[in-house]
């Protein structure tokens, strides 16, 4: 066990100057064991550097487990060169009167969309060779939930109820799966800050794999009950090879929201 | 043994930590309120979004009070290298972490220091998990 664990400090030797006590760790040869299995970073691979892999008839492959690729603490982080935030009256009135501790995602309930949590998350399609009728994102946290997005070319139906993830469609331009969706409540905020939105929120997001470990998502945020014009951010997310998904199931003891303080966005 | 798994957490630190935890730090969390703590581990709650553990602080006149001190989730705790069994019932331990501004008797934890004189680097939602 304790050789185990040193060679997983070995392996991660890279980082350990952080840690201050680098000259005392050993070498050692063996595997870890109780630490993490697949999960355990030293265990994972690097991301190869390599162009983004391609499904057999050619569609670029989005699948693996990534982290990041949407706002998380404030949404005007990722906004792209020329683009602002122009909140509406009303919504202006309800962002600043957003306490932290109100925020959806702290008691455990989902992001939403664009928001991401910090937690990794997998692109499934199904089928998984050939054109796909089916895009899932699963998502660890924060809630263990998915998405679905509709590859089979159908549109929105319009008898929507309003939902956390709304209603996907997707489809390839080129490189890029634009997503476009419709249908969401107004329950989820955008970010820590509490960005809000309205039942008319529209986003479409394109995702480009630009090489293997990196995914790119642009974002168009359209929302004319919130907001004066769309906007359009861009976040990134990266690749954990040899991650697998874990169990979070975030209400299982959530003591957080009665220590929670002050506005949001502190 | 802990030792080593302290360094591990800490080595891993750089590679898996995301920008923040299901909730803002700052909104639960005082970091102008540091806070050192030393007694002995009561219980551990191995659970999300956290998990957790209490331990008995006695103060100078011996009075016991409970301290309940938060880690990171579960997931990212085992991703740095820890287990369930890392933190025992039973064990001494020195923490230092942030208080609380609900004003209970609440911190994260950032190190802990065990009765060996180890200190392991604690993940906790001000790292980001």
């Amino acid at each position: 066990m304790r050789r185990s664990i040193l060679t997983a400090v070995a392996l991660a030797g890279g980082t350990l100057a952080l840690a201050g006590h680098a000259q005392q760790v050993p070498v050692a040869s063996t595997a870890p064991a109780g630490s993490g299995g697949a999960n355990n970073p030293s265990l994972a691979g690097t991301v190869p550097d390599a162009p983004a892999p391609r499904l057999p008839d050619g569609t670029p492959d989005l699948s693996g487990v990534w982290v990041g690729g949407g706002p998380v603490g404030d949404i005007r982080d990722g906004l792209m060169p020329g683009e602002e935030i122009a909140l509406l009256p009303a919504a202006e009135a309800l962002m600043k009167s957003r306490m932290a501790a109100d925020d959806p995602e702290a008691r455990c309930l989902p992001t939403g969309v664009p928001r991401t949590a910090p937690y990794p998350w997998r692109i499934v399609q199904t089928p998984a060779f050939g054109k796909a009728t089916h895009l899932f994102f699963l998502f660890e946290g924060n809630i263990h939930s998915y998405r679905q997005i509709f590859m089979d070319g159908r549109e929105h139906p319009d008898d929507l109820e309003a939902t956390w993830y709304g209603h996907s469609v997707g489809h390839w331009e080129g490189e890029t799966l634009v997503i476009e969706t419709v249908g969401f409540n107004d329950l989820f905020w955008f970010d820590f800050v509490g960005h809000p939105h309205t039942t008319q929120l529209r986003t479409v997001e394109r995702y480009t794999r630009t090489n293997m470990g990196t995914l790119e998502n642009v974002t168009t945020v359209s929302d004319p009950g919130a907001y004066l014009k769309p906007f359009t951010i861009k976040f990134t997310a990266t690749l954990r090879p040899g991650w697998e998904l874990m169990e979070y199931i975030c209400n299982e003891n959530n003591q957080d929201v009665e220590h929670i303080r002050g506005p949001a966005g502190l | 043994m802990r030792i080593v798994f302290g360094f591990l957490a800490a080595a891993m630190l750089a590679v898996v930590a995301p920008v923040s935890a299901h909730h803002s730090f700052a909104a639960q969390y005082d970091a102008n309120q540091p806070v050192t703590l030393t007694g002995v581990v009561t219980k551990v709650e191995w659970t999300n979004p956290h998990a957790r553990f209490y331990i008995n602080v006695k103060d100078a006149d011996g009075q016991t009070t409970t301290w309940n001190l938060e880690l990171a989730s579960p997931n990212y705790l085992k991703r740095a290298g820890w287990s369930s069994t890392s933190l025992k019932e039973g064990d001494e331990v020195t923490v230092e972490g942030s208080l609380a501004r609900s004003g209970a008797n609440m911190a994260n934890a950032r190190m802990v220091t065990f009765a060996d004189g180890t200190r392991v680097f604690a993940r906790s939602s001000a790292d980001g998990a």
